[in-house]
């Protein structure tokens, strides 16, 4: 009782000096806030592991700025259909958006999105302590940065419009169980990874190698994308001349036709969920994708695997090139309280706020975020997401206008691949020559 | 001479609003529909900064392959759908057309499919069909049977989409055939009866072309709507793989969504309207030609 007691009063004291402390928080930073407090930020976020996240560090920016921020959530395509009508309209809903990495090119090409030099010479508003430096930069290129090379990479003429959050890379996820159960070894290049993926139905009856995306369209093309970077294909070349037949697009393909041949019933329909959702119920033994699975996997309430799994670097083939994509955050040009929505960007990319949102499952776009040391005792794979970060590739695929058609072109036909028998080289070679019209009705070939 | 034209000009007058409601609600969007098919939209711009490009969308249209795929799939989608769903709706409700106590309540529980939103539909067939856990081939595994790859392969997942289908809209043929049924002239079958006509006499000669005029109506409605279905596919398939079961209504909303151009979907849109006005006005015309062919034998009749 006694012993009860003195805890209850460290307890309270604990809880009144971290109260100070935050209030005299409040006071240093009520300044900047303070012409904002009342506002309404309407902001339109995917329906995203990462996103579920912020929302429960939400309440504390409200209750830190006295800006309510009232939240649209919607799943990530159609939240890309309701942005297009809703940019384009003169005052526009949304204060601030999340975008799919490739919507940058669209919105930027469109005027939609601010640039963001201007808040951030803001005095006013611009943190100083913000530590731009330390946001991961293979994020920051593919998803902040257009206007530099290539038209949407950075380079001496970009310039940014917007703050990755909710990025994403991708790394390997494997049962150690099985794997030590059959002394395997994890897979480091792809050799290895082929080998092994059809490997293991041979020695576990009824469990696929690994889960892939497969599914006809977006997903197939996405499958693709992953293995042709790091086997050393691009889909264009410096002149936009289309590539993507060479030999290493046909190894590329020929690697997701293995994957998906040795991999778990029905596999050639799956999307991200379902490909997650299989090796979460121990159907299959690998899982290569975005490191925003990661936190499901080890979910008891949804997960067979938890404790189970182990995770690796994207294998090399010829480089190291893992994916980088997911979302990042912008003002759209037509909002109508652009100052107040940068402040809740910048508050939401903070050091602390990364944090925060990373305990609660999020992915970090920080560097200081991957190295905490209570993040990697939460999530023990941190040091090795921070890791694949190192190799992130910002050119895995073009973010151009263009890009759409192309990419369902390449996902249907490596669709046919997949489930028709259409030869790879045939396939390539028609997707190729698709693009190269689709590129030149566009008039990227203009200046040849 | 001025009330005389203005006796002529009251009915007008009164059609005014219902021409003028018409006019906005229906003319005004195909229009606008037909314009756009004419330029190069991109759906971050409106309409008015949209280039003019003529024809350029239809003939890349007419150019294209998986549309030309697209165009071979609807049809064949319909073709097969509407062919299954007339024979069991309209065998069904022969065979249901008499007086079986609870009659009313297994009609309800007939047309529940109908009532059923369509990406509900999808969902469930989806996870029916689904290679490990869904029901299907489960049954079959525990019957030693290989699984089937119902929506993994391409004729397969064709056939999903037709049987999830017809299983949706045989009810809506079903319930006009017994509509059309059981308002038959009873004099009629009656005195096929007394002339010693079988059951099969009766659907053949009597019963069968006396519905004629409802089932060409129900036969013309599912039609338009198996070109128009998209949900069902969209949940279940999303076109895949390949472009197996890609039809036109997908690919118009793909083509908008995803590729990003709104002139050549609603070039598409007009084209699948073109095909389904064709199949009206030859419905429409084959109904003129039977009720003049009608006309003409009653005359003949009368004449005698």
């Amino acid at each position: 009782m006694k012993a009860n007691n003195t805890k209850t009063w460290s307890a309270a004291i604990a809880v009144t000096l971290t109260y100070t402390g935050s209030a005299y928080a409040d006071g240093h930073t009520a300044d900047v806030y303070a012409p904002y407090e009342g506002t309404t930020l309407v902001v339109n976020f995917p329906a995203h592991p990462h996103y579920n996240a912020v929302l429960e560090v939400l309440p504390e920016f409200t209750e830190q700025t006295g800006i309510e921020v009232e939240v649209d959530q919607l799943q990530y395509l159609k939240m890309r259909e309701r942005q297009t009508l809703e940019l384009t309209k003169d005052e526009g809903d949304y204060d601030l958006i999340s975008y799919v990495v490739f919507s940058k090119a669209d919105y930027v090409y469109a005027d939609q999105l601010e640039n963001l030099a201007k808040y951030f010479m803001n005095p006013r508003l611009a943190d100083p302590n913000y530590d731009a430096g330390d946001l991961i930069d293979g994020y920051v290129a593919n998803i902040g940065v257009a206007g530099g090379e290539k038209g949407y990479l950075p380079g001496p003429t970009g310039s940014l419009f917007g703050i990755p959050f909710g990025s994403e890379t991708s790394v390997l996820a494997y049962r150690k169980d099985i794997f030590e159960k059959h002394g395997i070894d994890v897979p480091t290049n792809y050799d290895q990874l082929l080998e092994v993926a059809c490997q293991i139905p041979e020695l576990e009856p009824g469990m696929g190698g690994m889960a892939s995306r497969a599914a006809s369209g977006h997903q197939a093309s996405h499958a693709f994308l992953l293995h042709l970077a790091p086997l050393g294909g691009r889909v264009f070349d410096s002149e936009w001349n289309p590539i993507i037949n060479s030999p290493e697009g046909v190894a590329a393909a020929n690697a997701l036709k293995t994957i998906v041949d040795c991999g778990p019933e029905g596999g050639t329909t799956f999307g991200p969920a379902e490909a997650a959702a299989s090796f979460q119920q121990g159907t299959s033994a690998m899982f290569m994708d975005s490191i925003a699975f990661a936190a499901g996997f080890e979910d008891p309430s949804k997960s067979t695997v938890v404790g189970k799994v182990g995770y690796a670097l994207h294998p090399e083939g010829v480089r190291r090139g893992s994916q980088t994509g997911g979302f990042g955050i912008g003002i759209p040009s037509n909002a109508q309280n652009k100052e107040a929505a940068f402040l809740l960007m910048q508050w939401l990319t903070s050091k602390e706020q990364d944090l925060a949102i990373a305990m609660a499952g999020g992915n970090p776009s920080r560097f200081s975020t991957y190295e905490d040391a209570g993040l990697n005792e939460k999530y023990p794979y941190s040091a090795t997401f921070g890791e694949a970060l190192k190799y992130a590739d910002p050119d895995w695929r073009p973010i151009i206008p263009t890009w759409g058609t192309i990419n369902a072109d390449i996902g249907t036909t490596m669709s046919q691949v997949l489930t028709e028998g259409l030869d790879p080289q045939e396939a390539l070679d028609g997707v190729a020559e698709r693009a190269r019209a689709v590129m030149d009705e566009a008039g990227y070939y203009t200046w040849q | 001479m001025s009330i005389a034209s203005t006796n002529r000009m009251t009915p007008y007058l009164f059609l005014a609003p219902a021409g003028l409601v018409l006019a906005f609600a229906l003319f005004y969007p195909i229009c606008y529909m037909i314009y756009a098919s004419f330029l190069d939209w991109n759906p971050s711009q409106r309409i008015g900064e949209a280039e003019f490009v003529g024809l350029r969308n239809y003939f890349k249209l007419f150019g294209d392959d998986a549309f030309r795929e697209s165009m071979g799939v609807t049809l064949k989608f319909a073709a097969v759908v509407v062919t299954i769903e007339m024979f069991l709706g309209v065998g069904l409700a022969l065979l249901l057309d008499r007086n079986i106590r609870g009659m009313s309540v297994l009609r309800t529980l007939f047309i529940l499919p109908m009532m059923i939103a369509p990406i509900v539909v999808g969902l469930m067939w989806r996870y029916m069909y689904h290679p490990t856990v869904g029901i299907f081939n489960k049954t079959l595994k525990s019957w030693g049977f290989d699984g089937i790859p119902w929506l993994s392969d391409g004729s397969w997942a064709f056939a999903s989409v037709v049987i999830a289908d017809v299983w949706q809209w045989t009810p809506f043929i079903f319930i006009l055939s017994l509509a059309a049924l059981q308002s038959l002239p009873a004099s009629a079958i009656e005195a096929s009866k007394i002339d010693g006509a079988s059951g099969w006499q009766q659907i053949i000669y009597i019963k069968l072309p006396l519905m004629l005029p409802v089932l060409i109506v129900t036969l013309l409605l599912r039609l338009i709507d198996s070109f128009k279905v998209l949900e069902v596919i969209l949940v279940m398939t999303n076109g895949g793989p390949g472009l197996s079961t890609e039809i036109l209504s997908l690919r118009i909303n793909r083509t908008a969504s995803e590729f990003r151009e709104l002139g050549e979907a609603a070039a598409m849109s007009n084209l699948l309207l073109i095909v389904l006005l064709i199949l009206t006005f030859t419905m429409f015309i084959y109904n003129k030609a039977q009720d003049a062919r009608a006309a003409r034998l009653r005359a003949v009749e009368e004449e005698v």
